[in-house]
């Protein structure tokens, strides 16, 4: 016996929670009340498998789709200092999806299954990365919001069940606060700067607030299968308290800048303690998950194509390479 | 053929067509993988950190070093391959010992009271 | 010394590597699978952070602009790399295979500096060493399990090596007071490097199965050393400083 795990015969298959063995489901939520972590070759619920692997998986791909809006603008980063920054970043974004793949896979479903699920547009990504960076300082925005709005989700589920999602969450988190502080210094370097420069950030933030907004999902609706999963800490907060946190965290910092948002309702009711918004446009948001965002379809070509293109590298060294196995962890 | 106009200069020059292309990837089109394993410094341990998919120990070193060195501090490297990895089914079962092992610690074995003991005895003489 | 010639010689070194890690930077995201995009990536900021570096030594000790300016605000024609590291990216059998030719010659290169009298230089030189044994590493890697791999890859790394042999012996095109520097034992003669790059190479190229190009008969791509270039170089300069020419006066 070897480190190779069990493999569901069919992950997508739904067997519900209610089919599962009593004694081993009541064992199972005993182990995650007591704040154990589930690892590979324990026992689980089919449900609780495939739930995570569909979670962490559209976490890996929204990582390396996540490289395309900012990789804009690699070949022309001014100088040198923020070209290896960006060039960092990016790389980075990358390193985290081969970590979040390598969590996903541990549960059964190999990478190639993924990846062609993205390309076929079978399984989503985040939103957010179906918008276009227009100026480089779409780049800033970028890196200081929407990857500050990306932490907030990732503390919290680095707080979850998984161990090896944990485990990736925990280095993935370590090297965001370099993107946020990256993020952080290039939007005040412009908001500072000149009065073109101060132009560009303030157009940047306007065209990125809407997907800000939706980042977390759209509100909360609560629901047995909610509930569930919140039970099964696979999902550690709901949508709404997320983007709570974030707005707290950031609005002030936005506000310090004397930058605005394009939300005039925009404030913090201080009797609740909660930030009001005005409708981000949720028909929008559902749109763009359909396939019908700016730039859903260029996104998915430029993966297809590196995929094709990289397909002689591969089918070249298979010869060489054993039979895969599951991960350890 | 009506390509993609892409903000990304990379991308335009890609001339990808507007038309959806159908990439499927084999099994095994990625790979086996290798288990990592990372030491900070010399005379620390190696610690697991995760895998890379490779088709050879070499590559998956050449892999490795990027993906887990090239923040943290590294003085060395290892890579195995996942399937050498000899491990035992649900394995965390073997682990659940009775408790009344006491007597493999060091606070099992009490020698104080046994010294207070002598002394008080050797006092009364 | 010859200073003028010492400082023509470090922005040689310099345009080589931006140059190059710009290309090698095109990659980012694009990789053929992803533990590659993160390994390749890593050299391209190791080659571009080398360029920031030796454009620093020009611009602290010879009074050269600061590296910005002298890196992404110069005209094409004073560019001085060679013509092997403006050439697109092409197909990823292209990249690895310039990619290997460019790292041995890089590799003797900082060796021969190492113990350069100009002590700005040898330190570089120094500094550099561990990552040039890395990209050295990389690309013996994968040309050896290319060429080793099928015979479609053995026919593109053929085919690459064959394309990029003359730029790569441009890469030793000597530039004007050379001679000068090598009398004065400042740094070693263009002829040695190309005499100990070949050493180098030419065994691997042949463990990997490819068949080496006889030297002697190709004639060298030259002219990047003196500020010829291929058309690709243009585009790459405009492409590169984009942002940075909507205002040059301030920090981005």
């Amino acid at each position: 016996m070897y480190g190779g795990g069990f493999i569901p015969d069919d992950i997508d298959k739904k067997v519900p929670v209610d089919q599962e063995d009593p004694v081993r489901l009541e064992e199972f939520q005993a182990r995650i009340d007591a704040g154990e972590k589930i690892e590979p070759h324990d026992w689980m619920p089919h449900e609780y498998r495939r739930q995570l692997i569909r979670l962490i998986e559209q976490h890996a791909h929204s990582e390396i789709i996540g490289a395309l809006p900012e990789g804009t603008w690699i070949t022309r980063a001014p100088g040198f200092r923020r070209k290896l920054s960006l060039l960092a970043k990016v790389q980075d974004e990358v390193g985290h999806a081969q970590l979040l793949y390598n969590a996903a896979e541990t549960l059964g479903k190999p990478r190639e299954a993924m990846i062609n699920d993205l390309l076929s547009g079978k399984s989503k990504y985040s939103n957010v990365f179906n918008y276009p960076a227009k100026t480089w300082a779409d780049t800033a925005v970028i890196a200081w919001l929407i990857d500050a709005a990306a932490i907030v989700n990732q503390t919290t589920n680095a707080k979850g069940s998984y161990g090896p999602y944990c485990r990736a969450l925990d280095r993935i988190c370590q090297e965001e606060s370099f993107h946020l502080f990256y993020g952080y210094e290039s939007v005040v370097t412009l908001a500072t700067g000149t009065e073109q420069q101060r132009a560009m950030v303030q157009e940047a933030l306007t065209r990125w607030w809407k997907p800000i907004m939706h980042f977390h999902g759209p509100p909360d609706t609560s629901s047995v299968h909610g509930n569930q999963l919140e039970r099964w800490k696979v999902k550690m907060a709901s949508n709404d308290a997320m983007r709570q946190t974030f707005l707290n965290m950031y609005v002030p910092k936005i506000w310090e800048l004397g930058l605005t948002v394009p939300d005039p309702d925009l404030k913090k009711n201080e009797e609740t303690g909660q930030w009001e918004f005005g409708d981000p446009d949720w028909d929008e948001f559902w749109e763009v998950i359909k396939g019908n965002g700016p730039c859903n379809h260029e996104r998915l070509q430029v993966r297809r194509k590196a995929e094709e293109d990289g397909r002689w590298v591969r089918e070249a060294l298979m010869a060489r390479s054993g039979k895969q196995v599951l991960p350890l962890s | 053929m009506a390509t993609i106009k892409s903000l990304d200069p990379r991308v335009a020059r890609a001339e990808l067509p507007t038309e959806p292309t159908e990439v499927v990837l084999n099994p095994e089109e990625q790979w086996e993988t290798y288990e990592v394993f990372h030491q900070k410094k010399s005379g620390a341990r190696h610690i697991h950190q995760g895998t890379v998919h490779a088709p050879s120990s070499e590559l998956a070193y050449t892999f490795a070093k990027e993906q887990y060195g090239r923040r943290d501090q590294t003085y060395s490297i290892w890579v195995v391959k996942t399937s050498q990895v000899f491990t035992v089914e649900n394995d965390n079962s073997l682990y659940k010992t009775v408790p009344e092992k006491q007597y493999r610690n060091a606070g099992f074995y009490k020698v104080r009271d046994k010294i207070e003991k002598f002394k008080r005895q050797m006092n009364e003489h | 010394m010859n200073t003028s010639a010492l400082e023509n010689y470090i922005l040689k070194t310099a345009d080589d590597l931006l140059v190059l890690g710009h290309r090698h930077s095109e990659w980012t995201a694009f990789g053929p699978v992803i533990e590659e995009d993160i390994a390749f990536c890593s050299m391209a900021q190791d080659k571009v952070g080398q360029a920031q570096a030796l454009y620093n030594v020009l611009h602290t000790t010879f009074g050269y602009d600061h590296p910005d300016t002298l890196a992404f605000l110069r005209e094409e024609g004073k560019y001085t790399c060679a013509q092997l590291v403006e050439l697109p990216n092409g197909g990823y059998d292209t990249s690895l295979m310039r990619h290997f030719l460019f790292d041995h010659a890089e590799r003797v290169r900082l060796a021969s500096l190492v113990s350069c009298p100009f002590e700005p230089l040898a330190n570089l030189a120094k500094k550099f060493k561990g990552e040039v044994e890395y990209h050295v590493l990389h690309a013996n890697t994968w040309i050896d399990q290319l060429g080793n791999g099928t015979e479609v890859s053995k026919a593109r790394m053929q085919t690459a090596l064959d394309e990029l042999a003359p730029y790569a012996l441009g890469l030793f095109e000597a530039i004007e007071g050379e001679q000068e520097l090598v009398e004065q034992g400042v740094v070693v003669s263009e002829q040695d490097l190309q005499a100990q790059w070949q050493a180098a190479i030419d065994p691997i190229l042949e463990k990997a199965g490819l068949a080496a190009p006889d030297w002697s008969s190709i004639t060298p791509v030259v002219g990047g050393r003196k500020g010829y270039h291929s058309e690709y170089l243009a585009p790459l300069v405009k492409e590169m400083s984009e942002v940075l020419v909507i205002d040059t006066e301030v920090e981005w």
